[in-house]
């Protein structure tokens, strides 16, 4: 009888419920704060940039420059001014410290964790937390200690201080990572290499590297990005002008009498650039899932 | 193509051994399965074979040659892995290429060597796709393919079927049967499944444990198993095992249960069970011997139908026996039911006894 009962009623249509929209509006309202948040400092960075000393000055501010000109740009790139040709030198020293420690960092990063993911040996455990050690401690900590290390060497003065010491800062996260994207490369593709015809070496060259690319790339921004933003350690080990690199360089706009704001902002757009270039450039690789299709799970 | 040798082969990982004294030998030309469950050593043998992990101990002679400390490259071996394992960045041309490449032959000879394998099975015109852009039976082909295209000493096949779809996989085990026939290859194929061992195999090696338990003709092995791991192995449903006690009275021997009814044996199976090693016996059968019957008859015991599974030709009944599950086939005019009292017949002739504590079989002479 109950059976019968429940059989002939009319199904209940449910209705998706509704009120959360105010969450949702929230939420929205919070990102676009965050991203104001974000881009106002950059913002102001270029319009002041555009601006002359005077206009910089101005109270209120102009959000948009009056008469805006590329005066401050131009005295940067000018390598017969004073102020251009430092620049273009510090600029060309941040660019060659970079460069090298990324490529170092690349060399070094890509056998370490390819033998960190595919080899047993005895103390891998221990190694492999010991290089993630060093990121535990804030960087100022070693830098008495790195200071005098240089000095031993001969290294203090030299871009090759530097560039040791952003492998040493660089490497952990760079084999870290790496050592994740090996993982996730089925060992099988390298024995299916090895017994097509390949040595190890060559089935890692020809097989696992060209997969793990989107790691090498990620690492390379990450070694690059770290050692072109760097500053104190630049500040310590490099006390010749013609060493410096931007970060510490670009510090010359700040005078004892006055400071040239729109010189400083120029100059730190222009800092800015080759890291945008590369992420802009490089993002797809990010992106691609290069593995997708290699195997099934 | 050529002969495979394993004499004595042992892989130990600390103390655990993963393969015990293998022996086996492949004759030229022959389709061997390598067939047991997860972990009993069939992948690790197939790989010490391949030459991807050291061997501990033991010989392996492929050809006239002992290999043991060569490199997989140079063991002239072809290898299909479970997960195809082609190379995602490459094309499916690039992919057969790449044997090729690596022994450096021309350039001509490779396309030639390549367009000839694609032509063989049917994949000419997916040479310029990606791994990823294929069908499941397509990247299976082109992993036989890349296997093939190089015409090696033997071929090494690790579950290649298993990430298949049933349907696919019946026609993918036909269309490797005959890559075997048409090519007279040297194979040897690791499978969990024992029906594909059985189906493709000229002799399956089963092995349980890291040690071979039994290695002959399908035929042989579904007739004759070694042991009581292998009778339950080999064949679907699985053989019958039912634990009983060995009797005799009068010089008449007998299997009795715990329930009370007795079952006599023939002269033939007294004679074997003569030689066990205790008055445990365990009587064996595989479904299609033993008859059903719904009322007591002379020479039947008691069982009580547990489920009963109707495939459309045959019925497949489960019933208690002794306090194990016997499986019986049935036409499906014979209806029974849950829980029915029945009655069960066993061909004397073709009933398997085996030790109850060593789990061998008994063996008449």
């Amino acid at each position: 009888m109950t059976s019968e009962t429940v059989n002939s009623a009319e199904p209940v249509r449910v209705a998706r419920r509704r009120g959360i929209d105010g969450w949702r509006w929230a939420g929205r309202i919070f990102l676009t704060l965050l991203v104001g948040f974000t881009i106002m400092p950059m913002f102001w960075m270029v319009i002041t940039s555009l601006k002359t000393g005077f206009a910089a000055m101005q109270y209120p501010p102009q959000w948009w420059p009056a008469s805006p000109t590329l005066d401050n740009y131009w005295r940067l790139l000018d390598p017969n001014g004073s102020v251009g040709r430092d620049f273009l030198r510090y600029f060309w020293n941040s660019m060659f410290v970079s460069v090298a420690t990324t490529v170092l960092a690349v060399l070094v990063a890509v056998p370490a964790a390819y033998a960190f993911s595919r080899f047993r040996f005895p103390g891998r455990n221990f190694l492999f937390f010991a290089i993630l050690l060093r990121n535990m401690f804030p960087a100022v900590v070693f830098l008495v200690p790195l200071f005098i290390l240089m000095r031993v060497l001969g290294l203090v003065n030299t871009h090759g201080s530097l560039i040791l010491t952003y492998l040493t800062f660089g490497l952990p996260l760079a084999i870290w990572l790496l050592k994740g994207f090996y993982d996730n490369i089925p060992i099988q593709l390298e024995q299916a290499a090895r017994i097509d015809g390949a040595t190890r070496f060559q089935a890692f060259f020809h097989i696992v590297m060209p997969l793990s690319t989107p790691g090498i790339i990620a690492t390379s921004i990450y070694s690059f990005i770290g050692a072109w933003n760097e500053y104190i350690y630049a500040y310590t080990f490099l006390t010749r002008h013609d060493q410096m690199t931007l970060p510490v360089g670009i510090q010359r706009f700040f005078s004892e009498n006055a400071t040239d704001w729109p010189g400083l902002m120029a100059a730190t757009f222009l800092m800015s650039v080759p890291v945008v270039v590369l992420f802009l450039v490089l993002q797809k690789y990010f992106v691609r899932a290069l593995t997708e299709g290699a195997v099934k799970h | 193509m050529a002969q495979v040798v394993l004499k004595d082969l042992v892989k130990t990982y600390g103390s655990v051994y993963a393969a015990k004294d293998v022996s086996l030998t492949v004759n030229d030309g022959e389709f061997v399965a390598l067939v047991g469950p997860s972990g009993c050593g069939k992948t690790t043998t197939l790989n010490l074979v391949a030459g991807l992990i050291p061997i501990t101990s033991g010989d392996i002679v492929i050809g006239d040659r002992i290999v043991n400390d060569l490199d997989p490259k140079d063991r002239d071996i072809a290898m299909v892995f479970q997960n195809y394992a082609l190379y995602p960045q490459k094309t499916v041309f690039q992919n057969l290429a790449f044997p090729l490449m690596m022994r450096k032959l021309p350039k001509d000879e490779i396309d030639r060597k390549v367009r000839e394998a694609a032509k063989v099975l049917d994949i000419t015109h997916l040479l310029e796709r990606k791994p990823r852009e294929l069908s499941g039976g397509q990247q299976q082909r082109v992993a036989l393919g890349r296997a093939l295209v190089r015409d090696p000493a033997v071929f090494l096949m690790d579950e290649p079927l298993s990430n298949l779809d049933a349907k696919l996989r019946v026609q993918m085990r036909s269309e490797i049967k005959r890559f075997h026939q048409d090519l007279n290859a040297t194979i040897i194929y690791v499978t969990h499944d024992q029906l594909e061992a059985v189906t493709m195999a000229d002799k399956m090696a089963v092995m349980n444990g890291g040690l071979l338990q039994q290695y002959d003709t399908p035929a042989n092995v579904f007739a004759n198993p070694v042991n009581m791991f292998v009778a339950s192995f080999v064949g679907s449903p699985a053989m019958s095992l039912v634990p009983l006690e060995l009797s005799s009275s009068n010089g008449q021997s007998a299997l009795t249960s715990a329930e009370g009814w007795s079952l006599p044996l023939s002269e033939r199976n007294a004679r074997k069970v003569a030689g066990a090693s205790s008055n445990k016996v365990v009587l064996g059968a595989r479904h299609s011997t033993i008859n059903l019957h719904k009322t007591q008859m002379p020479g039947t015991v008691p069982a009580r139908v547990y489920t009963v599974e109707p495939t459309g030709d045959i019925t497949f009944v489960q019933a208690f026996l002794a306090g194990a599950i016997v499986n019986i086939s049935l036409p499906p005019s014979v209806v029974v039911a849950p829980d029915e009292q029945v009655w069960l017949e066993f061909d004397q002739d073709r009933i398997h006894l085996f030790d109850g504590q060593t789990e061998m079989a008994l063996r008449a002479d």
